[in-house]
């Protein structure tokens, strides 16, 4: 006979094992939604049906619930109407998530679609982010080494790994909201069935937690590359959008090259063209910001996402 | 063959697609109180106990609600609030919004025309 865990958790492979396939997130939400459910309903219903044993009230339980595969469906089906947080209109959702391409189309529609400016806004504050990953991940990894010898060494180096699986979900739900990648809606939790020394086995094992560390190591250099990339090019297309209006208005000659005692004036009806090429230039950096985004979204689900 | 059982379980599934979403937002706008996951299952399947045959009489798995209160959050009709638990999982809480509210005026007249439609051609005589 099987032990109610065991059943719970024999229903939850079977749930994994028909949502095969299916975007990592989904299955991460469908599995937490299901076990809520069932440990919760056999909570109140072990009250009501007190002349059951606790199996024979899980297995109704689980009947009630549905069927693994009906139910793998049902998510399938609702997660294909639902759209990644940040996709502007409704119906542009709809649109971009069915053909998965920009609901705005052409070079300079980029400008319109809030994926780039969330890739732009993600791109410059990663320097801030990376470097309190880093510094947390590289404090955190090295104190609880360093005190490994003395007994505090080990619930030290445990806090150390939950923070990370905390701040790995955080930083999952930015990932969502900027770059629009589907990432799990809730935190992960253990069994709440399993000893002490089960979850540890798990927090210290699961390939997540390591993961998420690497991550969040990561995230300093990639963060540093974004924000230098981002702040050189936009200053750069802002730079050349304005010298024209400094030369002609101003008269200031910014569009003058001065090579030891010989200067180049740029002729005044070329002047202007500098200003289209800043355009074009911040044209290039949106979609830059764009494409990195969608990058950063596929690297972070593919660290941040357990299977 | 065409499984005669298979087609009515499909009958089934395309009509709960639009109705259980009516159903969930009028039954979270009626208790005006946040309400999680399981609890909104119970009201939703009601009389039905655990363990009964004729459980497939039931429009909606307790299952298949999860998916559509996501849905429905992702829309903005719902909005929802996790709370950690002594003994389990934590809970998401799902309460109506404004939005929410507005759309089930809207939902519900469209249900009675749909509902007069229907009832119209099944109790007409088109002999």
């Amino acid at each position: 006979m099987k032990t109610t865990d065991e059943l719970i958790q024999t229903y939850l492979d079977d749930l994994k094992a028909a949502l095969q396939g299916a975007d990592k997130a989904t299955v991460q939400d469908a599995l937490a939604d299901a076990e809520e459910h069932l440990r919760t309903a056999l909570e109140s219903e072990k009250a009501d049906q007190e002349d059951l044993a606790e199996n024979e009230v899980i297995q109704g339980v689980i009947q009630t619930y549905g069927e693994a595969e009906e139910i793998a469906q049902a998510y399938l089906s609702w997660e294909s109407n639902l759209p990644p947080a940040l996709a502007a209109t409704p119906a542009a959702r709809r649109i971009a998530s069915a053909n998965g391409t920009s609901a705005y189309p052409g070079f300079f529609g980029v400008f319109a679609d809030p994926r780039a400016w969330g890739g732009l806004v993600f791109m410059l504050i990663s320097l801030v982010t990376g470097t309190l990953y880093f510094s947390w991940a590289v404090t955190g990894l090295s104190t609880s080494l360093g005190v490994m010898i003395l007994i505090i060494g080990i619930p030290v180096m445990i806090l150390f790994l939950l923070s990370v699986r905390g701040l790995s979900f955080l930083e999952g739900r930015l990932v969502e909201a900027l770059l629009g990648e589907r990432m799990p809606r809730r935190a992960s939790f253990t069994d709440n069935s399993l000893g002490w020394k089960e979850r540890l086995v798990q927090l210290l094992t699961g390939k997540s937690t390591w993961l998420g560390l690497l991550y969040m190591i990561l995230m300093l250099p990639l963060g540093i590359i974004y924000f230098t990339v981002m702040v050189t090019l936009i200053s750069l297309a802002l730079a050349l959008i304005a010298t024209p209006i400094a030369a002609i208005v101003f008269n200031v000659p910014f569009d003058a090259i001065s090579y030891g005692e010989v200067i180049w004036y740029l002729p005044d009806y070329l002047t202007p063209l500098v200003a289209v090429l800043g355009v074009l230039l911040a044209t290039v950096t949106m979609h830059l910001a764009r494409w990195t985004g969608k990058f950063h979204g596929k690297f972070a689900k593919a660290l941040l996402v357990s299977d | 063959m065409i499984d005669i059982q298979e087609t009515h379980k499909k009958f089934r599934k395309e009509l709960s697609s639009g109705t259980v979403s009516l159903a969930l937002l009028s039954i979270l706008t009626q208790t005006k109180e946040p309400l999680y996951g399981y609890q909104i299952g119970k009201l939703i399947g009601g009389q039905i106990s655990a363990g009964d045959p004729k459980g497939d009489a039931v429009t909606v798995k307790q299952g298949a609600i999860y998916p559509v209160l996501r849905s429905l959050e992702a829309q903005d009709l719902l909005s929802s609030e996790r709370e950690m638990t002594d003994s389990g999982p934590p809970r998401k809480y799902y309460q109506v919004t404004e939005t929410g509210k507005q759309a089930l005026k809207a939902w519900t007249e469209i249900w009675n025309e749909t509902k007069t439609f229907v009832d119209n051609v099944l109790g007409g005589d088109y002999q």
